[in-house]
């Protein structure tokens, strides 16, 4: 019987034990200064971190669940990390973006080129029509011009036809006169 | 992309295994980016892109020195034509 009230003591202390615990997580969760922790970690018994282990205490062997001691500057680290995630994938896309940019600029400095281009054809077309037009109106003395030519030509040939039947009469008459 | 650390490390604290977790999350993360940039085949598009941009500047800057030579003649041209008309 003496067992079996030591059992009941045992089962006792057991279940007050994870409510210390708890009790011990809620306070490090409210962001209670632990800085007497790091000083002297076996001193309190609600803050310090309480390992797995047994309690073997009246021949029932128990777990204690592993509690690891909230750290203060968790909650900065995790940000810290958040931010250079975010830095490093932003990283990532920006340079195809960029890349995109340079052709986008490319595009726009060819169009451009383009459209001077295009400029320069306008004033040559609009200036060879005008010369069309001109030519045109000129055109009746072009004729006239080759026309004349046409009639020096034929002149030219009726000249030299001249000049060789004046050479053979010149032969026939000196002949002649020999005689 | 699943990680191969799903499966439970016993004898490792908590501490470890989440920061074993954050690790593999984060990895995760940066292949998944890399490989949605990768599958749109940004890269090979904008390079040939490029490419293509550089073979062509050799062939428009051609063009319009022609075009600018032309104009030059069409000008004299009209010089001739307007000392044809005034003679």
């Amino acid at each position: 019987m003496a067992a079996t009230g030591d059992e009941a003591a045992a089962m006792d202390s057991i279940s007050r034990e994870p409510t210390a615990v708890s009790a011990g997580l809620v306070t490090a969760a409210s962001g209670v200064p632990q800085a007497e922790r790091s000083d002297d970690p076996p001193e309190t018994p609600s803050s310090a971190p309480k390992k797995p282990g047994t309690n073997s205490d009246g021949g029932v062997e128990t777990a204690e669940e592993a509690v690891e001691p909230a750290e203060p500057d968790i909650d900065e680290l995790c940000s810290d990390m958040f931010e250079k995630m975010a830095i490093f994938l932003q990283g990532e896309l920006t340079a195809t973006c960029e890349d995109y940019l340079l052709l986008e600029n490319m595009n726009k400095l060819t169009s451009l080129k383009y459209m001077e281009m295009k400029d320069i054809s306008v004033n040559i077309s609009r200036n060879l029509q005008d010369l069309n037009n001109k030519y045109a109106s000129l055109q009746p003395y072009l004729d006239q011009i080759n026309k004349i030519e046409e009639q020096v030509s034929a002149l030219e040939q009726a000249a030299y036809k001249l000049d060789a039947y004046s050479k053979k009469l010149e032969a026939r008459f000196k002949k002649l006169e020999k005689r | 992309m699943a990680s191969a650390d799903s499966q439970p490390r016993f004898g490792q604290s908590v501490k470890g295994l989440l920061s074993d977790k954050v690790g593999s999350c984060s990895g995760d993360v940066i292949a998944l980016t890399r490989q949605v940039l990768k599958g749109s085949r940004s890269q090979e598009l904008l390079g040939q892109a490029a490419r293509n941009m550089v073979i062509q500047e050799d062939a428009i800057l051609h063009s319009e020195d022609s075009l600018r030579k032309m104009s030059i003649i069409t000008t004299h041209l009209q010089y001739q034509q307007e000392a044809i008309q005034k003679k």
